[in-house]
C-alpha cells in the first residue's frame, strides 16, 4: 500500500488494536438515561415514531435543538469533540414544529401509494377532442405546480436541526408525495393519445413567491394552507373533472395525500403563531402576496377554460362549467380561511382577492 | 345483508370491512370517528363509526349529534339518498362514478360533510378512499345474503 495519510493510519492502528484484543467497550457504559426501553407497537399498524416517543425521553423534543448542529439522532450520547456540520441554523422547534407531525409521517408511510399499479389505467377510454385536450390542459397545469411542494420542503430540510427528525421525516414523505403526484399527471396526459399541453407563465410567478419565502414557516403557510389548501379543494372537485375512473382515482388518492400536507401546515402555523403572536403580520403579508399570485394563476386562460370545459361536461356546456367553476372557488375560499381560522390567524376582512367569482 | 339504514346494518359493513384486512392494509391507516346522520321527516338517526389503524372499531347508534365524538366528522342527507347510494353499490358491486361519497357530498346535496373545524373536516378528504371502500363493502358478495338491502 501507497503511504497511507493520518486518517488512514489512525483507522488501521484501531483495527489493529480490536484485532489483537485490546478492547475498549466503553460505549456499552453510555447513555444510561436512554438504556432499558422497550417500544412496543400500540395496534396491528406496527412501531410508529409515536410509540418510541412514548418510552423514556426520547420523545422529548428541546424548545431548541441540539447545540451541536450535528446529525446525532436526539437522545443518544453527544460526545464533546461532536463537530458541527455547520449547515443546521434552524434551531428553534417553533419554527418547524406541528403537534401532529409524528402521526402524520406513520400516516404517510402507511398511505403511499403508487401512480403505476393503483390507477386503473387500463380502463381510459377515447375522449372527445375537446374533453381530452382540456383534461391534458390541465394536467399540464398540475404536473408544473405540483412538485413546487417537492422543492420548498427540499430547501428547507436541510437546515432543520436533527433534534426535530420528526419533522424532517415528514417533509422527506411529502416531498415523495409530489413526485408521484408530478408522475400521475404527467401519465395522465401521455396516456389517452393526448400529451401536454401549454404551460403557464402565472403559475410561475406563485411557484416564484413560495420558493423565494424568507424562511420556513413563510414558505410553509404560502404552500400547505394556500397553495395546497387550494389544490386540495380542487382535487376533491376533480370528481365533477374526472372523464372516468382513471381520473377519479388519480384526483382522489392525490386529495388524500394533500391532506396530509394541509394538516401539517395549518397545525405548524398555529403552533407558530403561538409562540410568536408578535409575528402575525408577516404571515398576512406573505399570504397577501399569495392570494394575488394563486388567483391570478387560477383565472388564467388556459386553466380556467380548461376547467370549465371540464366541469361542465365539453365546450357547448362551458357556461355550466363556469358556473360550477364558481361554486368550487367559493369553497376554496371558505376552506382557506376556516383552517386559518383553525391555526389562530383570521383573514376573513384582510383578503387580497374577492370571496367570489364574478361569473 | 341486513335491511334498513340501521346499527345492524354498519356493524355489518364493519365486520365485512374488519374481513377483508389486506384491501384496508393496502390503502393504509386511518383514525377518524364518522357520524353518519340519516334525516327523516320526523326524526334523524344517528350512527357513530370509529376507525383506527387498519380497522373499523367500533359502532353505535348515538341519540343526538351531541352524544358524538370530539373531531366526528357528520355526514349528513335524507334517507332517500342514502338508500340510493347503498342500492347503486349492491347492484354494481361498488359505488358508481355518480355515487361515491366524494360526489354525493361536493355541492352540499344530497349528502353534507360537517365538523367542528376545517381541520377535521379534512380527515374526509384525508380517508376518502377507505370510507368508499367501507360503504362499498355493501356490494361485495356475502354467505348471508345478497338479497336487497335497504328498504
Amino acid at each position: 500500500m501507497p503511504h497511507a495519510s493520518p486518517i488512514v493510519e489512525k483507522a488501521l492502528d484501531t483495527l489493529s488494536d480490536v484485532s489483537n484484543g485490546k478492547l475498549d467497550l466503553s460505549w456499552m457504559n453510555s447513555n444510561p438515561k436512554g438504556w432499558g426501553v422497550k417500544a412496543t407497537p400500540r395496534d396491528e399498524r406496527g412501531l410508529g415514531l409515536e410509540d418510541i416517543n412514548r418510552v423514556g425521553n426520547y420523545g422529548i423534543v428541546p424548545e431548541g435543538g441540539s447545540i451541536y448542529g450535528s446529525m446525532a439522532p436526539r437522545g443518544a450520547e453527544i460526545p464533546d469533540d461532536m463537530p458541527s456540520l455547520g449547515c443546521y441554523d434552524i434551531n428553534d422547534k417553533s419554527l418547524v414544529w406541528a403537534d401532529n407531525v409524528a402521526h402524520l409521517y406513520d400516516e404517510a408511510v402507511a398511505r403511499q401509494w403508487s401512480s403505476a399499479r393503483d390507477i386503473p389505467w387500463g380502463e381510459l377510454k377515447p375522449q372527445r377532442e375537446d374533453l381530452e385536450k382540456a383534461m391534458c390542459q390541465v394536467c399540464t397545469n398540475l404536473a408544473e405546480i405540483e412538485f413546487v411542494a417537492g422543492d420548498m420542503p427540499a430547501k428547507w430540510l436541510w437546515h432543520i436541526n436533527h433534534d426535530f427528525h420528526e419533522v424532517k421525516l415528514f417533509l422527506a414523505s411529502q416531498i415523495f408525495d409530489e413526485a408521484r403526484h408530478m408522475e400521475v399527471f404527467r401519465k395522465r396526459a401521455l396516456a389517452n393519445g393526448g400529451g401536454l399541453l401549454r404551460s403557464s407563465p402565472d403559475s410561475e410567478n406563485l411557484l416564484r413567491v413560495i420558493l423565494e419565502a424568507p424562511n420556513f414557516t413563510t414558505g410553509s403557510a404560502l404552500m400547505h394552507i394556500l397553495g395546497e389548501g387550494f389544490v386540495l379543494t380542487l382535487f376533491r372537485n376533480g370528481e365533477m373533472f374526472a372523464l372516468g375512473p382513471v381520473e377519479k382515482k388519480m384526483f382522489r388518492l392525490c386529495m388524500q395525500d394533500e391532506a396530509r400536507h394541509v394538516a401539517y401546515g395549518t397545525m405548524h402555523l398555529k403552533y407558530f403563531l403561538e409562540k410568536h403572536p408578535e409575528r402575525e403580520s408577516e404571515i398576512h403579508d406573505i399570504l397577501q402576496r399569495g392570494e394575488e399570485a394563486t388567483f391570478s394563476l387560477n383565472q388564467t386562460q388556459d386553466t380556467i377554460e380548461a376547467r370549465a370545459i371540464l366541469m361542465g361536461g365539453g365546450l357547448d356546456h362551458i357556461e355550466e362549467g363556469f358556473k360550477k367553476l364558481g361554486y368550487l372557488f367559493k369553497k376554496q375560499i371558505h376552506e382557506y380561511l376556516y383552517r386559518l381560522k383553525m391555526a389562530g390567524i383570521d383573514r376573513t376582512n384582510r383578503m387580497a382577492i374577492p370571496v367570489e367569482l364574478p361569473i | 345483508m341486513t335491511k334498513g339504514l340501521s346499527k345492524e346494518f354498519f356493524e355489518e359493513l364493519a365486520a365485512r370491512a374488519n374481513a377483508n384486512p389486506d384491501l384496508f392494509r393496502r390503502l393504509g391507516t386511518a383514525d377518524m370517528t364518522l357520524v353518519v346522520k340519516v334525516d327523516y321527516a320526523d326524526k334523524s338517526d344517528y350512527y357513530e363509526l370509529v376507525f383506527a389503524g387498519y380497522q373499523c372499531k367500533g359502532v353505535s347508534q348515538l341519540k343526538s349529534i351531541a352524544d358524538a365524538a370530539k373531531g366526528a366528522v357528520v355526514i349528513s342527507g335524507p334517507y332517500s339518498a342514502w338508500r340510493e347510494m347503498i342500492e347503486n353499490i349492491v347492484v354494481n358491486g361498488h359505488a358508481d362514478l355518480e355515487h361515491t361519497l366524494n360526489t354525493l357530498t361536493l355541492m352540499d346535496t344530497p349528502l353534507k360533510v360537517e365538523a367542528d373545524n376545517q381541520l377535521d373536516a379534512d380527515l374526509f378528504y384525508r380517508y376518502q378512499q377507505n370510507l368508499q371502500e367501507f360503504f362499498d363493502g355493501a356490494g361485495r358478495a356475502d354467505s348471508s345474503a345478497q338479497t336487497a338491502t335497504v328498504q
